[in-house]
């Protein structure tokens, strides 16, 4: 059979209807030619020469304008995108720089270890053909110790990420004399990736970089890349803590690519289960790849990667015979120089088809790819974009398809594709000056070089924390200066990306001889995951969990074969302490501040497997959590809620169903993990509470009271129902002032997503399973939000507090 | 709100915050482990054996550590300089001796040829204590001890900051007395001592005037000497071995860093005593450890009743550091010196050496001595053998020395015969050819 192109595929599928029914949007995104400008003169012609070999007679816009900031000594952000030429904005001053001050070093920061490395043999492939001997290496915890003197002697550009900075380079920077006495640029990539706690951690490794940089006398410039973000500029100045110049119009050309949302059938309407998304994503690699279009699928987990490679192959198989890396997987965990096989299979088209995790969604050179089918909504736009960047040659057509899952976020992109295509909604969000984050890096500063009395560093009052420090017995003050003075290595006490650094390890009993850590599971999600007699799964394999030892940090498991797994039932329990701010809109008080947060697993449930029917409870005895954080929330006036037609029971499960679609797309307008936030619902004062109990969901009063089989009264008249959307990270990442300035557009958000949802009594899509919320919710959470967003209500009454 | 109460809002230490102990009971109940510690060591009993153990407050001690301020441009510091006399006794040994370490080893073991032409006077012994032991710029070198021969005797010099502030003027001081000195001694001092102090110049915006000058670094040349017949490395085991010198009670490292610490809280010099003891026997034993290396090395080794393996260590190491004159010295001395089975080896290493160099003569000399002691020595028998066949190309007197060995059953074991006979029927094959 003749092969197809890609436009003759398209032709093909759009006049298939069944395949059409579940298409959402069809976008065609037209080719736009680039806009160029010749080399500036100050590029050196030994630079130029070599690019120009390379096929660069003329550079993009946005490549001139950034390179001419630079000169101008601007720091800059730049947000182009993926395969604009976003390396040559900084490689090209950097390289110019070191020819004109061949003493110049510069600093490059990645956030994994692999693009480094991909970075590293882009510069130096610059370098070798401009014959030229520039020293650039990279620096993690991979490299050799016997390299490390050298690459300190020597290096001219070190390539390092946050991590090592922060507990390899800055605490040893004597070492580093040579580098920081000719450091002019600092250069991070992938912006967008320092957010939410990582981010946080970043802009104190920041200071401390720029604390060691004066030390030796130098102020370094930065220049930065990012994926598209709703505030790109805010959020570089947030990190870096000084005023940067934004490049956000591209000059490269773009070619025709059409965009394909698909949403895939609903099976079963009742508890609105959809067709599940590995099915489209397999069917139409296994089309694409068969037309020789090089096709890149991307999935969210590890484990899709491998099930969906197997498919493949299989399929694959029968046809003539080829090459056994045809068709394969990539994703971390696979050997570097397999990876480096794939990446240069794919460039040369030896590879035809590649399932991989996120790891090829970042800078890595693979060449472009005809095809991309993103099975999952990735977590945010940002990501999304980066990955359809993988297709799309500078010529010709290209094609784009996002499969969308059945969670929340996934369906609401699904009913709301303008909101994908039109400006992004994501706000990066950093919160340097949390009181435990700026703390450690105090420290860890402290180690690098004394605080001098009147010293700046972070926005709280510094001689305080240093007192208190001092108090600690971990700095002492001589002559207004405050030195470490303790025997310990503070970087080592932190880690820039985990929320608690303590980990609990899972360990297979299951033979007695030989006892194994099949998994590690952070210290906050094991209470929910590997408490005692919870059913643990690692790749489909279920577990037994017969104890979780908090002291040795260890969950005792063994392997079993039920037909059940467990939920955790989590108290949670919120206290206003402090409101930053409140706003009255539509007779709702709105309000953001800090609040206090008492969580205890209570129970758990036993689920069966396909039918989710409820096979019975448990108790869990595990110590509570208390922690102060940032929430958001807003409480919904009672008698707002009277005039509505249901039961008080119904009326809960309506908010309940409202505060899980809230939740949901919280987590997307933060860029957030799910895990980053938590949600509870109960009364302002702090005395009633929303608990799901084994009778369904009641009120109750004290947090660490158990659930009596639903005896508690369900009082709704007793209580100002309010629900809260927090930090799920002590001290708060500040994520709550910006949701508290988003609240309109995350209700109007939350009512689309349930009333397009096509499920008839509610889905895990948009107010949570029927099981878990009732069958009525849907229809209560659609009335409540319908009465609060109601037109004329919506007039702003009165509004007081910051925003 | 105040910053610190948030602070321990968010780690809920609120509760605790009353609890803290007062200061005072702090410092009697560290100066009671402290004297406990002390009290392990006899010849310190008397002023220490003071009332203790009591809860009462006491006052931080002052003027027990031996010593004055000094000051220079940068600041002041605190100095303690002792002298010792040639006769002091250091372990077994007395200073006068240390005094006779041969540079020309020294030279040899540092890999630094200038060391030759200085004299032992011309070096500086450096041992430092730190705030820590995992590196970095947060810690400090606060006691930097200093060695050096002086006329018949040796001079400690402990310079010591009493606090972060006299840091600079202490490393002041370092630079001055070091820039008297050509070059350096340490015991790890390459990995660990002199990398402190190149950082804490750095940091106090002082040149390194260490890291350029030559540099014996001691734990090296211990492993391959010593190493061998020690259970480890450490500078204490070492010195027990070589000059005998038993520590009593001697302040562990681990606990240093504490000690500082609390003594920047306290200010009690009976917290420092033992560590300025352990930091001058640290440096003394060094001046002990290079008098025994160089002399192990050298022409008269019985002056320190070398140990027979000890010697065969050093000439593993000369023939490594293609020393081959002192290597050949060293071996021909076993083999005048030692019994029957140091004699035999020795003559084995030297016969390999002479055959390496092509010193074919004395090589055959060594075996034939070997056989002469031992008429069924197998690597004299089978070296000498091949000599025949390779060098001489007389296969007859090859075939007659290996015939006459399986012969007369010379072979110790299995393997010995089993080579012998394979290389007799090779030989009588070979033999047999036409020629």
């Amino acid at each position: 059979m003749a092969k197809l192109t890609l436009k003759e595929l398209l032709v093909r599928l759009e006049a298939d209807r069944r395949f059409m029914e579940n298409i959402q949007a069809l976008k065609v995104i037209p080719a736009a030619p680039g806009r160029f400008s010749p080399f500036p003169d100050w590029v050196h012609p030994n630079l130029r020469g070599v690019l120009e070999k390379r096929g660069i007679q003329r550079l993009y816009s946005h490549q001139v304008e950034a390179i001419e900031l630079v000169r101008k000594g601007r720091n800059v952000v730049l947000i182009t995108p993926t395969a604009s030429g976003k390396t040559l904005c900084y490689n090209l001053p950097v390289l110019q720089r070191i020819i004109e001050e061949p003493e110049t070093c510069a600093l490059y920061l990645f956030p994994t270890k692999a693009l480094a490395q991909d970075q590293m043999h882009e510069v130096q492939g610059l370098i070798g053909e401009m014959k030229s001997d520039i020293g650039t290496f990279t620096y993690d915890g991979d490299t050799p110790d016997d390299a490390r003197q050298a690459i300190r002697k020597r290096g001219r550009v070190v390539i390092t990420n946050p991590d090592m900075l922060h507990a390899g380079i800055l605490p040893h920077h004597t070492k580093w004399q040579r580098l920081f006495t000719n450091i002019r640029y600092v250069v991070i990539d992938e912006l967008h990736t320092y957010r939410g706690v990582f981010g946080s951690h970043l802009t104190n490794v920041i200071r401390r970089l720029v604390r060691i940089c004066r030390f030796y006398g130098r102020d370094p410039l930065f220049i930065c890349c990012s994926a598209t973000v709703a505030n790109p500029k805010e959020h570089a100045e947030r990190l870096l803590e000084r005023s940067v110049e934004l490049i956000e119009k591209s000059g490269a050309p773009k070619a025709a690519r059409t965009f394909i949302l698909y949403n895939p059938p609903i099976v079963n309407r009742e508890l609105g289960i959809r067709q599940s998304a590995l099915t489209p994503a397999r069917n139409l690699a296994a089309e694409l790849i068969e037309n020789d279009i090089q096709t890149i699928v991307f999935t969210t987990s590890r484990l899709n990667v491998e099930v969906l490679t197997k498919y493949l192959k299989d399929r694959f198989r029968s046809g003539p015979p080829r090459d056994d890396h045809f068709v394969t997987g990539y994703r971390g965990g696979y050997l570097p120089n397999l990876r480096r096989r794939i990446e240069s299979g794919l460039r040369n088209r030896e590879v035809m088809g590649v399932v991989s995790t996120n790891a090829l969604e970042l800078g890595i050179d693979i060449g472009n790819l005809e095809a991309c089918i993103i099975m999952g909504y990735p977590g945010s736009i940002a990501s999304t974009w980066q990955q359809a960047g993988r297709a799309g040659r500078r010529m010709g057509h290209s094609l784009v398809m996002l499969i969308a899952r059945s969670n929340p976020m996934d369906q609401f992109l699904a009913e709301n594709p303008d909101y994908f295509f039109s400006r992004s909604p994501e706000h990066c969000r950093v919160n340097p000056d949390n009181l435990l984050i700026l703390l450690h890096h105090i420290k860890s500063a402290a180690f690098e070089l004394p605080f001098e009395r009147g010293e700046r560093f972070g926005g709280e009052d510094l001689n305080e924390l240093l007192d208190y420090l001092e108090q600690k017995g971990v700095l002492h003050r001589s002559q207004d200066r405050w030195h470490w003075s303790a025997e310990s290595y503070p970087a080592d006490e932190v880690s820039l990306r985990s929320i608690n650094p303590q980990n609990v390890v899972v360990v297979d009993t299951t033979e007695r001889a030989n006892h194994r850590v099949i998994a590690e599971v952070d210290w906050d999600s094991a209470f929910t995951t590997v408490h005692d007699e919870a059913i643990y799964m690692v790749e489909s394999q279920q577990y037994h969990v017969d104890k979780l030892d908090l002291e040795r940090n260890a969950a005792y498991v063994r392997k079993v074969d039920v037909d059940y797994y467990t939920d955790a039932m989590t108290y949670t329990n919120v206290r206003v302490i402090d409101s930053f701010g409140e706003k009255l809109l539509a007779g709702l008080i709105v309000e953001h501040g800090e609040v206090q947060v008492v969580r205890k697993v209570v129970g758990y449930k036993k689920i069966k497997f396909y039918t989710s029917e409820n096979l019975g409870y448990g108790d869990v005895a595990l110590p509570e959590k208390d922690m102060h954080t940032t929430s958001y929330w807003f409480t919904i006036p009672r008698d707002l809620l009277d005039r509505l037609p249901f039961t008080q029971a119904e009326i809960i499960d309506g908010l309940a169903g409202l505060a899980y679609g809230l939740y949901h797309l919280s987590a997307m307008v933060l860029m957030a993990d799910t895990r980053d936030i938590d949600r509870c619902i109960g009364d302002k004062s702090g005395q009633w509470f929303v608990r799901h109990g084994k009778g369904g969901r009641f009120i109750t009063a004290s947090p660490s009271e158990s659930p009596s089989d639903g005896q508690a009264d369900t009082r709704i008249d007793a209580f100002d129902p309010t629900i809260f959307i927090f930090d799920a990270y002590p001290g708060g990442i500040g994520f709550s002032d910006l949701l508290f300035d988003q609240h309109e557009g995350l209700l109007k958000g939350v009512c689309r997503l349930v009333g397009s949802c096509p499920c008839r009594y509610g889905c895990p899509s948009c107010v949570g399973p029927t099981l878990d919320v009732g069958p009525k919710a849907k229809e209560v959470t659609l009335a409540i939000l319908n009465s609060i967003l109601d037109e004329d209500r919506l007039l702003p009454t009165n509004s007081k507090g910051s925003t | 709100m105040n910053v610190i109460k948030r602070l321990q809002r968010l780690t809920g230490e609120e509760a605790q915050a009353a609890k803290k102990e007062a200061p005072t009971e702090q410092l009697s109940e560290l100066r009671r482990r402290v004297e406990t510690i002390m009290a392990r060591r006899p010849e310190r009993r008397g002023p220490l054996d003071a009332p203790s153990g009591s809860a009462v407050s006491v006052p931080p001690r002052r003027g027990i550590l031996c010593g004055e301020e000094q000051s220079n441009a940068y600041g002041n510091f605190f100095l303690s300089q002792r002298h010792h006399d040639g006769s002091h006794n250091h372990g077994g040994r007395s200073i006068r001796e240390f005094r006779k370490s041969d540079m020309k080893m020294a030279a040899l073991l540092a890999r630094s040829p200038q060391l030759a032409e200085f004299g032992i006077a011309d070096g500086l012994f450096l041992d430092v204590e730190t705030t820590g032991l995992s590196g970095g710029t947060g810690t400090i070198a606060f006691l930097i001890g200093l060695g050096w021969f002086d006329g018949e005797g040796f001079v400690t010099g402990q310079i010591f900051a009493r606090d972060f502030s006299e840091e600079r003027a202490a490393l002041a001081y370092l630079q001055q007395i070091s820039s008297e000195k050509r070059f350096l001694v340490t015991f790890n001092g390459k990995a660990f001592d002199v990398n402190i102090l190149a950082a804490r110049f750095v940091m106090n915006r002082l040149s390194d005037t260490l890291s350029a000058i030559p540099h014996l670094d001691l734990l090296h040349p211990c492993r391959r000497l010593l190493g061998h017949r020690l259970e480890n490395c450490r500078l204490m085991t070492i010195e027990e071995a070589v000059v005998g010198l038993r520590r009593n009670g001697d302040i562990p490292g681990s606990e240093i860093p504490e000690r500082y610490f609390n003594w920047l809280r306290f200010r009690d010099e009976g917290l420092l005593t033992d560590v300025f003891e352990h930091n001058r026997l640290d440096v003394i034993s060094m001046a002990a450890l290079t008098f025994h290396l160089t002399k192990v090395l050298g022409p008269d080794p019985m002056a320190v009743r070398a140990h027979h393996r000890d010697l065969q260590a050093a000439a593993r190491f000369m023939i490594e550091r293609r020393h081959m004159p002192e290597a050949r010295r060293i071996l021909r001395d076993l083999i005048t010196a030692g019994n029957r089975s140091v004699r035999r080896d020795a003559r084995r290493a030297l016969s390999l050496l002479e055959k390496r160099t092509n010193h074919w003569q004395e090589a055959i000399a060594l075996w034939r001595a070997m056989l002469q002691e031992d008429p069924d020595d197998f690597f004299a028998l089978e070296e000498l053998a091949k000599w025949y066949e390779h060098r001489c190309r007389d296969i007859e007197r090859a075939v007659s020395l290996v015939g006459d060995a399986v012969i007369r059953q010379a072979c110790k074991s299995e393997s010995e015969s089993k080579s012998f006979s394979h290389r007799l029927r090779r030989l009588t094959k070979k033999m047999k050819r036409p020629v």
